[in-house]
């Protein structure tokens, strides 16, 4: 070996100096924008609403499974504004979106905050309620939601740290002051707008909440309706059945999904997720009947429905199973 | 506390300490003859006695691989000799490897139980292979495995819906075929029982766990298959198994749970017709 050549850098050598210099650079670009965000979450972003109705708000989440790249963003939520003040529907799935939703609330109103109703205790709908009751505001929910939340909320809370590690913080559970009997209704004066809350018997869980504002004919289904996301069955298939054909017979002009949006007018919207229950139902029953065992006939229900749903594998087979452990008792 | 609860805590306690740090592959399937968590189950409940490590000429287990509802894994143990007087399965331990209480069930058998074909539903905590151990009546031992991808069964919130009280106990028979007198006969046994899992989010500490603990089916007074189980089952527990018709009679299960409570129904049983009832 010569020594000159020793004595040469590398060729690589001021290239890599080079992209140092730059790396530099984009370190500092980072670390501003990092600051942006951190700005950003502490003054908490409004989170994007669409007025679908006069004063009827809605926060599209994003139709997908819990993860960091969406926030936990996955539920439909919004809010109503009457002339006194304003009611919550679902809080989304972070302490941080309800602290968004609350954001996006005064960029609409300086009225206060009175009511969150939380129409079901599944996470991706109520873990941001912490945020929302800062006015002293009335929880309401379903009169099963206290002890769903007590049997839920801790194993719920272990499972969304995991998934959102620090973007779950400061996520908790809130035990609502009012509730709701399944079968009641309850009508909400907001001020120049009566909303009314109504309990259902057991379908997509066994405490589920709908808000319909009267003036302006809108319904809030939350999860008894799923679009494009695949239903998700957690209490009573026959019960669903039966409680989507008594939304059927509302007379709503505009709807919220619990997940995904359509340009299809109510109650037509109800069209795919009622197919996808009855065939279910059919299925399962016939399996039942057949004696076929739930170990296979998992893999068969339903498989027409695959392509036409979102999260299929995730959430299909685990509404069959519950399926059939309800229907096997008929 | 019966036999299978003690040794149940104290198959907990080594599970325990046998529980190995997580590792980066925890999700691949492990080696089954490597697993530490099998090791000290296996000398608890086996001693040193050799077990045929593939044993599937005399039982199989099966379950689908990946589980979608942690709390409702359907399991089938299949015992593939002929139960004679000379040859028979006795005993097959089925055994949830990785669950806090990994002893999920012990069924016995005669040979009048017609043939050993098993299923019911299990719970899993975390991913774990299940086995199924076989004890023929010459004292000889043969394992079957699977590995289950499911996780989080022991632990999650109780009940999607409450079981009414006055529901508690009652059983569902089902037989689907015209009695046949001396041909193995399928029966379906579904109990209303919330199986509770003492290790559920929401249990209330210091409470006993009511679940189901022993099960007893016997036709015309003499045994078909008992078991010994535990919350390591689903709730609203189910069973189906063969028994052997020979004449006009009844059968009869009888289950016991962790309150002491003991329930029992039966059906009638007679040549050419379909049991119903119960």
């Amino acid at each position: 070996m010569q020594a000159t050549n020793a004595a040469a850098p590398p060729f690589w050598f001021n290239a890599g100096k080079l992209i140092s210099r730059h790396r530099m650079r984009f370190a500092r670009i980072l670390s501003a924008a990092i600051l942006l965000c951190t700005e950003n979450v502490t003054a908490a972003a409004p989170l994007d609403v669409v007025e679908i109705a006069p004063g009827n708000f809605v926060h599209y989440g994003v139709v997908g499974e819990r993860a960091p790249v969406n926030l936990g963003d996955n539920a439909n939520i919004g809010f109503i504004v009457g002339s006194r003040c304003v009611l919550v529907v679902d809080t989304g799935g972070t302490r941080a979106l309800g602290e968004r939703l609350r954001a996006a609330i005064r960029t609409v109103t300086d009225r206060p905050v009175c009511h969150v109703v939380i129409t079901h205790a599944h996470p991706d709908h109520y873990f941001g309620a912490a945020a929302l009751r800062a006015d002293g505001a009335e929880v309401i929910g379903h009169e099963h939601l206290s002890r769903q939340l007590s049997a839920r909320a801790r194993f719920d809370l272990g499972a969304l740290q995991r998934d959102l590690g620090a973007l779950a913080e400061g996520s908790e559970s809130v035990p609502p002051t009012r509730t709701v009997a399944a079968g009641a209704t309850v009508g909400i004066d907001l001020g120049d707008r009566i909303v009314e809350i109504r309990g259902w018997p057991p379908a997509h869980t066994d405490h589920d909440l709908t808000v319909f504002d009267r003036s302006t004919r809108t319904l809030w289904t939350s999860d008894l309706l799923f679009i494009e996301h695949t239903p998700v069955l957690d209490s009573n298939i026959t019960g669903f059945l039966a409680v989507m054909e008594e939304l059927r017979a509302i007379d709503a002009a505009q709807y919220v999904a619990g997940h995904g949006r359509s340009q299809a007018g109510w109650p037509q919207v109800l069209e795919p997720q009622h197919r996808y229950f009855s065939r279910i139902l059919e299925e399962t029953r016939a399996a039942i009947r057949r004696g076929d065992t739930l170990m296979e006939a998992v893999h068969r229900i339903g498989l027409s429905e695959k392509d036409r749903w979102a999260l299929f594998d995730t959430y299909h087979r685990r509404n069959v199973t519950t399926a059939w452990t309800e229907l096997e008792w008929e | 506390m019966g036999r299978l609860a003690a040794f149940a805590n104290a198959l907990a306690a080594a599970a325990v300490l046998a529980c190995p740090p997580v590792q980066a592959n925890q999700f691949a399937e492990p080696d089954p003859a490597a697993s530490p968590h099998w090791q000290s189950i296996r000398t608890l409940m086996f001693g040193d006695r050799e077990i045929v490590p593939d044993g599937e000429e005399v039982v199989r287990v099966y379950l689908n691989t990946r589980a979608d509802d942690a709390a409702t894994v359907p399991v089938m143990v299949n015992g593939l000799i002929d139960q004679t007087p000379e040859r028979y399965i006795k005993a097959v331990y089925l055994i949830v490897e990785r669950n806090p209480s990994p002893a999920a069930g012990v069924f016995y058998f005669t040979p009048d139980s017609g043939r050993v074909k098993v299923e019911t539903r299990l719970r899993f905590e975390d991913y774990s292979f299940v086995r199924a151990v076989a004890e023929t009546n010459d004292g000889r031992l043969y394992m079957s495995q699977r590995w289950v991808k499911a996780s989080g069964g022991c632990s999650a919130p109780m009940g999607k819906n409450l079981i009414p009280p006055s529901l508690l106990g009652k059983m569902r028979f089902r037989i689907d075929d015209h009695i046949e007198y001396n041909k193995p006969t399928l029966v379906q046994v579904q109990i209303r029982h919330p199986n509770e899992s003492g290790l559920a989010v929401d249990f209330e500490p210091g409470r006993t766990p009511r679940f189901v603990r022993r099960i007893d089916v016997t036709y015309n007074g003499d045994p078909v298959m008992n078991a010994q189980v535990d919350f390591s089952l689903s709730d609203n527990p189910i069973f189906r198994f063969y028994f052997v018709p020979t004449r006009e009679g009844e059968l009869r299960v009888e289950f016991e749970d962790t309150f002491d409570k003991v329930y029992s129904q039966s059906i009638r049983i007679a040549e050419g017709v379909v049991p119903t009832g119960g």
